[in-house]
């Protein structure tokens, strides 16, 4: 760029240098032809004028004259006169000198006396000659003019003074005539010298000239060029306006239409002479912009600022001449032009385009409601067979209990391990199904790996052991204290292992932990369960991750599995950030491994079981509980992993007067909650396999304790996912440790952990947009219905069970109506019925009329509020 | 200026003159001289005075039409007034016909010109230099002389050619 400026700059100064100097030296060839022309011209006219020949003339007759005129006086005495005769000769000869004489005086007069050797310049040469004939003339014309006696008398005196004088005149004249020869010459070398010059000047002008002839030339055509070059420009952009689908128009500072391409005639149905001159405003701009229009037109010529202009691509509305809008995707650009500032206007008709993508997005909606309804579909076949299911499992369980012989045992065990077998299959559809909606929540419970680990590996080491094959844990790192989701990583290693073991025979299977990297609070963790069994083709590594994939044929005969396991792993595994793999050699063995991103946990708290255990209850504090006790017993499940826990709290609430039911683990708790209706299920939250969340959520979706009051245990001070409990259907929380006053009092309706109370909002939105998301718009409303009809009837049934309160039947109504409430997430009602129910249980008539009171204005309200809904 | 003047209406009064009595005047009988010949006329003319020739004295000559300018020569020293008649208005006077006029001097110097230079502002024959008549020793009796100062072209080699001087024929050719 500044050299190109220098190059140019330094071309200019050079071209005007140029142009300088040559226009100064035509001037100055110019100037010395005419200097040298006015020169030549006086010379010329001078030369003209001069009267040279005449000179020579002169000169010549002046020496004929005298010639004549001593031929005359010689005749004269010659003729000597014999008588004084006029008539004779001797007179007339002297007569004829006379006249010679007067001639030659007459040209020497001419000659003295004239301008003409004073004009030739030669008044200096011709002086003696002057001076030598005017002695001769005085001295002779006395002679003359006397009488002719004395003339003859003076005749030889006469005839030697002409004699001399001749010769005399003959060497001056010549004199004068070398003289004026030499002068003339100069003259003529003067006037060749000014003609050489006009002619050098002339050349040279000639020489510019054609220069400039020849710089004209080449600057025509370079212009020539340049202009065609312009023209080529022109005509191409020409052609790729007018040959654009994008209506292209122009317009300038006033608004008014400047030109109108191809496109712009076919689009907007104007020709290009109709929209020529026409302001934009009226021409494309719909009535009801226009406005809008006109405003930002003033604004921007009032301020410059441009809101559309140069601002890329928008969409918007214009019209056609027919005055049907139309959706148009637009650009606009500025421009500097000659003639002031102009505006290009590139418009494209987007109608079809935005048909064709509501089309698509129509038709995209349609596929996935579609296969939306064929996950619900599965989903909810799932969840129906489970039911079911369940109800055999707890039937076979109890048939398990009585007196079998032994055929009846075998055949009950086939039928517990195919029930079993049967809800596996069920729980990983279902699995698949929630993941792939995205309806997996992920835990952030505090990680103790080596506890995980072991928890993971111990149940499944008696059917390792039927096989020979060992089950080793080798943690290769030591690990910070970590947060991430318990239930799900054992899910995933629980299926490598199982799988490892599966296809292991006397052999072994070792499940390791490394740590990969810690970035910042992610520490990046590998597990790894290697085995030693028969490996997997490597064709068969890249597919053995895909649904229902199933590499060994007996595996299937035995009718083991979905082939969703590793599917199902790998899905958890991507939810977590993580990845899954396998590395295998036939015959060999094969390495699965589990990669993922697991949060480093901030603070490093106390294991939680060792507080719990040094906080059991002095027997003196017992005392006030005994109230509680004589109220009514409350059958109450604990779900409890750890085993010291499990013993305080059964301890703890047996002491309350309490019927205690222990599940070891979620899954058992669940199965327990949904065999049996509790009271309250007090709930650990972290625990392996399945945390308290989801186990709550489950109790809460179906079976016999569904609407049972569910209490959180939990070792976080302050909970800090509130949501979350609702969410899992969890009423209230005790933070551990537990002392058996705040276990009395949340047993009892007087803590103010409880999270649905009279103040807890009527309608629980989050769970109204959930339903509405799930449900089909039409089943939605069909299902409101039927809660309404549902719980008028509940209501109904309640009024007329009240005079007997508190009653069973009153409870299990009210149990009812709170289930039909929490499902529709009408939590105030839920809260209100569930109360109770509880209370008929404990036996409070007064507090059960007390509320029964309030009930018809808050199902009114929530009616009302449902209404708004739909 | 006054000269110029003068010189148009001398012409003017010249022409009406001759055209009224062109015929009576120029007749084979003009007037014979009387004195001394100062020129004499020959050759293709209308009207003479004996042998086909007109031969003017200075009356005669002083009777027809007369005409002066003053102008230096290149011959003479400062300026004088020419007085005497113009050649044209000779050649009108002796009815000239031929086409070439040819002059001559008392020294034999010779001069051929076309009539049709004889112009109004042209050669002048004159006998009279500032009221004086002219000596044979000065250019006398008659100088055929030009407006040299006037009128540029006469300053030329030419004109100063046909300057002939103590001159005393003239011929008219065809």
């Amino acid at each position: 760029m500044k050299p190109l400026s220098r190059r140019l700059l330094s071309r200019s100064l050079r071209a005007r240098g140029l142009r300088a100097l040559v226009a100064f030296l035509i001037s100055f060839a110019l100037g010395a032809i005419v200097v040298l022309s006015l020169e030549l011209r006086a010379e010329l006219r001078t030369l003209q004028e001069e009267p040279v020949d005449s000179l020579q003339w002169n000169v010549t007759q002046l020496e004929l004259d005298v010639v004549r005129l001593e031929a005359a006086v010689a005749l004269a005495q010659a003729q000597a006169p014999a008588q004084a005769d006029p008539q004779s000769q001797a007179q007339v000869s002297l007569t004829e000198l006379r006249k010679r004489f007067d001639l030659f005086y007459n040209r020497a007069g001419t000659v003295t006396q004239g301008t003409m050797f004073a004009q030739l310049g030669l008044l200096e040469a011709v002086l003696p000659l002057k001076a030598r004939m005017q002695g001769f003339l005085d001295s002779t014309t006395p002679l003359i003019d006397g009488t002719d006696v004395d003339l003859r008398a003076a005749l030889p005196q006469i005839l030697a003074s002409v004699g001399a004088l001749r010769q005399d005149m003959r060497v001056m004249s010549i004199k004068v005539i070398d003289m004026n020869a030499a002068l003339q010459d100069s003259r003529r070398t003067g006037l060749s010298d000014i003609l050489q010059m006009i002619a050098i000047a002339s050349v040279a002008l000639i020489v510019l000239l054609l220069g400039l002839l020849g710089l004209v030339a080449t600057l025509n055509r370079q212009a020539a060029r340049r202009a065609r070059e312009v023209k080529r420009i022109t005509s191409r952009l020409e052609a790729t306006v007018g040959t654009s689908l994008d209506a292209v128009v122009v317009a300038g500072m006033d608004g008014l239409v400047i030109d109108f391409n191809a496109a712009a005639e076919r689009i907007f149905g104007y020709t290009c002479a109709e929209a020529i001159g026409q302001p934009l405003g009226t021409l494309i701009v719909p009535p009801h912009h226009r406005a809008m229009h006109d405003a930002g037109m003033v604004r921007m010529k009032a301020t410059g600022v441009k809101h559309v202009v140069d601002s890329g691509r928008m969409r918007m509305t214009a019209m056609r001449k027919s005055g049907a809008e139309f959706p148009c995707e637009l650009s606009i650009a500025s421009n500097d032009s000659p003639d002031g500032m102009i505006f290009i206007a590139y418009l494209r008709d987007i109608s079809d385009a935005q048909q064709a993508e509501a089309a698509l997005v129509a038709a995209r909606d349609e596929a996935q409601g579609a296969e939306r309804t064929k996950s619900n579909f599965i989903a909810v076949m799932s969840h129906e067979m489970r039911t079911p299911l369940n109800g055999v499992i707890a039937a076979l369980e109890i048939i398990g209990r009585t007196s079998l012989d032994a055929k009846q045992a075998r055949f009950l065990g086939l039928a517990r391990s195919s029930s079993k077998q049967l809800l596996r299959h069920v729980n990983d559809v279902l699995d698949i199904s929630r993941i792939d909606a995205g309806f997996v929540a992920l835990a952030e419970d505090r990680l103790d790996l080596p506890a995980l680990l072991a928890t993971l590996v111990d149940p499944l080491r008696p059917a390792a052991a039927q096989k020979n094959t060992q089950i080793a844990v080798q943690l290769l790192s030591d690990f910070p204290p970590l947060r991430g989701d318990p239930f799900r990583l054992g899910q995933i290693l629980q299926n490598f292992i199982s799988n490892a073991i599966k296809f292991t025979e006397d052999g072994t299977v070792t499940l390791e932990a490394e740590m990969q990297q810690i970035k910042g609070d992610q520490a990046e963790i590998e597990f790894r369960v290697i085995d030693s069994g028969i490996g997997i083709l490597e064709a068969d590594q890249d597919r053995i991750f895909d649904d229902f994939v199933m590499v060994d044929p007996s595996f299937g005969r035995t009718g083991e599995g979905t082939g969703l396991g590793l599917g199902i792993s790998r899905r958890l595994a991507r939810a977590m950030d993580g990845e899954v793999g396998v590395e295998s050699t036939w015959g060999a063995g094969s390495c699965f491994w589990l990669r993922v991103p697991l949060t480093v946990a901030g603070d490093v708290a106390a294991n939680r079981a060792v507080t719990l255990a040094s906080n059991l209850p002095a027997p003196n504090l017992l005392a006030p509980l005994l109230a509680v006790a004589t109220s009514g017993a409350l059958d109450i499940l604990v779900v409890e992993d750890n085993e010291t826990n499990r013993i305080v709290l059964e301890e703890m609430l047996r002491h309350l007067g309490h019927k205690v039911t222990l599940a070891m683990d979620g899954g058992e708790g669940v199965v327990a909650a949904r065999a049996h209706p509790f009271d309250v299920v007090l709930m650990d939250l972290s625990m392996p396999l399945m945390d308290g969340w989801t186990a709550a959520a489950l109790i809460r979706s179906e079976g016999a304790s569904r609407s049972s009051r569910i209490i959180a245990v939990t070792a976080h001070a302050r909970p800090d996912r509130m949501d979350r409990f609702a969410e899992s259907g969890i009423d209230s929380w005790l933070t551990k440790p537990l002392s058996t006053r705040d276990l009395a009092a949340a047993l009892t309706f007087d803590t103010g952990a409880a999270l649905a109370g009279p103040d807890a909002p009527l309608m629980d939105m989050d769970r109204m947009a959930e339903l509405a998301q799930i449900a089909e718009p039409q089943a939605l409303a069909r299902l409101l219905a039927q809660f309404q009809t549902n719980m008028d009837g509940i209501l109904d049934s309640i009024d007329a069970h009240a005079a007997a309160a508190p009653s069973a039947s009153l409870a299990a109504t009210c149990h009812e109506g709170a289930g039909a409430a929490a499902v529709i997430g009408a939590t105030r009602l839920h809260a209100h019925l569930a109360r109770m129910e509880a209370l008929c249980h404990a036996g409070n008539r007064t507090a059960v009329l007390a509320d029964h009171a309030g009930l018809r204005a808050l199902w009114d309200a929530t009616r009302a509020a449902l209404l708004a809904q739909a | 200026m006054s000269v110029s003047i003068l010189r148009q209406s001398l012409l003017g009064a010249n022409f009406a003159l001759a055209a009224l009595c062109a015929a009576p005047v120029f007749a084979q009988d003009m007037a014979a001289p009387t004195g001394d010949v100062i020129l004499t006329v020959s050759g293709n003319i209308a009207s003479s005075n004996g042998n086909d020739v007109l031969a003017l004295d200075a009356e005669l000559f002083a009777a027809l039409p007369q005409h002066s300018f003053t102008t230096g020569t290149i011959w003479t020293k400062g300026t004088a007034t020419y007085t005497g008649v113009l050649l044209r208005d000779l050649l009108a006077a002796v009815g000239a016909k031929g086409d070439t006029v040819m002059l001559t001097a008392l020294n034999d110097y010779l001069i051929e010109m076309p009539a049709s230079d004889a112009l109004e502002n042209g050669p002048l024959l004159a006998n009279l230099s500032d009221g004086q008549p002219m000596s044979l020793r000065d250019k006398g009796p008659i100088w055929l002389v030009y407006p040299y100062d006037d009128v540029a072209e006469y300053r030329s080699e030419q004109t100063y050619a046909r300057s002939i001087w103590q001159l005393n024929r003239i011929e008219v050719a065809d």
